[in-house]
């Protein structure tokens, strides 16, 4: 079986498979940023009593959770311009990913920020902290060490996610499988490289979860009744 | 320093307190008891603002709450609270616990807050424990922490609620001993307990709480050794029965 896989061709792509790889990573490191603004913003805004700024959150929300990338991406690809606004694909691609998972993230914040128990939040206001203080000191150091795995599935997802740029020609990851199987018909060997690709970034995203868990000083939280 | 002016509250159609009034002065101690759901806890939770009173007056500290020039925050740096619960930061050490509001909220320079945090953990006994997480302490170890991170604020007024309750029996006496010191210094304090001895040895006044309203008030003495109403003799008998 192995005698029609072609190494060779693997290798003599290597280039091209390198420039969609660190697009591909730094693409969805921007996006990444983009999307823990939306998220954090969403969230904050989430999490208000007014309905003001509350509702549009919420509706936010849903709306993105409810309806697939590939049609945002679509309707900000081929409707922005529509309406008179032009982007580079580039750019609609990490706008694309960032609004899809900031929406994600947000509610990934707020299960963090919730999970702190209501004692943590009388203890802070009792000794006098002003709301950004508890948030600052009591809350959000709390809520951070229970958001990086959620956090780190979520930069996951969007790293495969971002394959979807290659529908909008995007030169990155999966453009480049696409690219080799299309110039020499060799889909097997195009998209066995990315998908090796994606596997390498996956760990790299693993590591760093494990040294940023280490950096905050996550210990073992146990709350005793 | 504490007084309850005719004050209600309601959770929903709940009444929770009816028509508290109270008056605690400087250096006095007052005992809160009463059948579970009585209303002591909401009733020193609204004297931090912790729960919003509906009806009625309460001054503490010659602010009346509620009032739009009230200061809460400021106000709140002048009580300290202790939960039933210990409610200890769990990400920080002792000594980082009881610094964090003196640091914070009241802008004491961190060395200063520093030595004082650790005089006071030294004072409640848990001189070998400043860089401890509160998961490593016992319970009893953990409810000093949480008074100790009260007296560094330097209140004005300490607040209890139900602080032993949570705690194995072995335990008890070990934070009650620090509740008896901190009243013999002559803080103005406000225990919800069961604690007889407690109460006996400190306590100048007991409040006995029944369905939201203040049933009866006395001395220790008189209210252990012969309660005035049906419903203190009531509740007296089930607690002392073993």
């Amino acid at each position: 079986m192995l005698e029609n896989f072609s190494f060779r061709t693997i290798a003599e792509y290597l280039p091209l498979f390198g420039n969609g790889f660190v697009a591909t990573l730094w693409l969805s490191i921007v996006s990444f940023a983009g999307a823990l603004a939306v998220g954090t913003l969403l969230c904050a805004m989430n999490l208000q009593r007014s309905q003001v700024l509350k509702l549009p959150a919420k509706i936010y929300i849903d709306a993105i959770r409810a309806t697939p990338l590939l049609a945002q991406l679509y309707f900000l690809y081929f409707g922005l311009p529509r309406l008179g606004i032009v982007l580079p694909e580039l750019f609609v691609g990490i706008l694309a990913l960032a609004l899809n998972s900031g929406a994600y993230i947000a509610e990934i914040i707020r299960a963090g920020i919730l999970s702190i128990s209501r004692g943590q939040v009388e203890a802070s206001v009792a000794s006098g902290m002003t709301y950004s203080q508890r948030m600052r000191l009591v809350i959000l150091p709390q809520a951070v060490r229970v958001t990086i795995p959620p956090l780190l599935g979520q930069a996951i997802v969007l790293v495969k996610d971002s394959a979807l740029l290659s529908l909008i020609s995007v030169a990155e990851l999966t453009r480049a499988g696409q690219l080799l199987a299309s110039d020499r018909f060799m889909p097997a060997e195009g998209f066995i490289t990315t998908a090796a690709c994606y596997l390498l970034l996956y760990y790299a995203l693993k590591s760093l979860a494990v040294l940023s868990a280490r950096w905050l000083g996550v210990r073992p939280i146990r709350v005793r009744a | 320093m504490i007084e309850f002016r005719g004050v209600n509250k309601w959770f929903g159609a709940l009444h929770v307190l009816r028509d508290i009034t109270l008056s605690v002065e400087p250096r006095e101690v007052v005992v809160v008891c009463g059948p579970s759901g009585s209303g002591k806890s909401t009733l020193i939770r609204c004297i931090n603002g912790l729960e919003a009173i509906n009806d009625g007056a309460l001054v503490v500290d010659g602010q009346r709450l509620g009032d739009r020039t009230t200061n809460m925050t400021g106000l709140r740096a002048e009580i300290g609270f202790v939960f039933q619960a210990f409610n200890l930061y769990p990400h920080k050490t002792a000594l980082e616990n009881v610094t964090l509001a003196p640091i914070h909220v009241r802008k004491i320079p961190r060395a200063e807050a520093e030595a004082s945090g650790r005089e006071m953990l030294a004072k409640v006994g848990l001189a070998d424990k400043f860089d401890t997480y509160p998961a490593e302490l016992s319970g009893g170890q953990q409810q000093r922490v949480a008074i100790a991170r009260c007296l560094c604020m330097r209140p004005k007024i300490m607040l209890f609620d139900e602080p032993t309750s949570a705690l194995d029996p072995e335990m008890i006496s070990e934070v009650l001993d620090v509740m008896v010191g901190v009243a013999e210094e002559g803080m103005t304090m406000m225990v919800v307990t069961h604690e007889m001895g407690f109460a006996r040895k400190v306590a100048q006044r007991v409040v006995f709480m029944d369905a939201g309203a203040i049933v009866e008030t006395g001395t220790p003495e008189e209210f252990f050794a012969d309660p005035k109403t049906d419903r203190s003799r009531a509740f007296l008998s089930k607690i002392l029965r073993h």
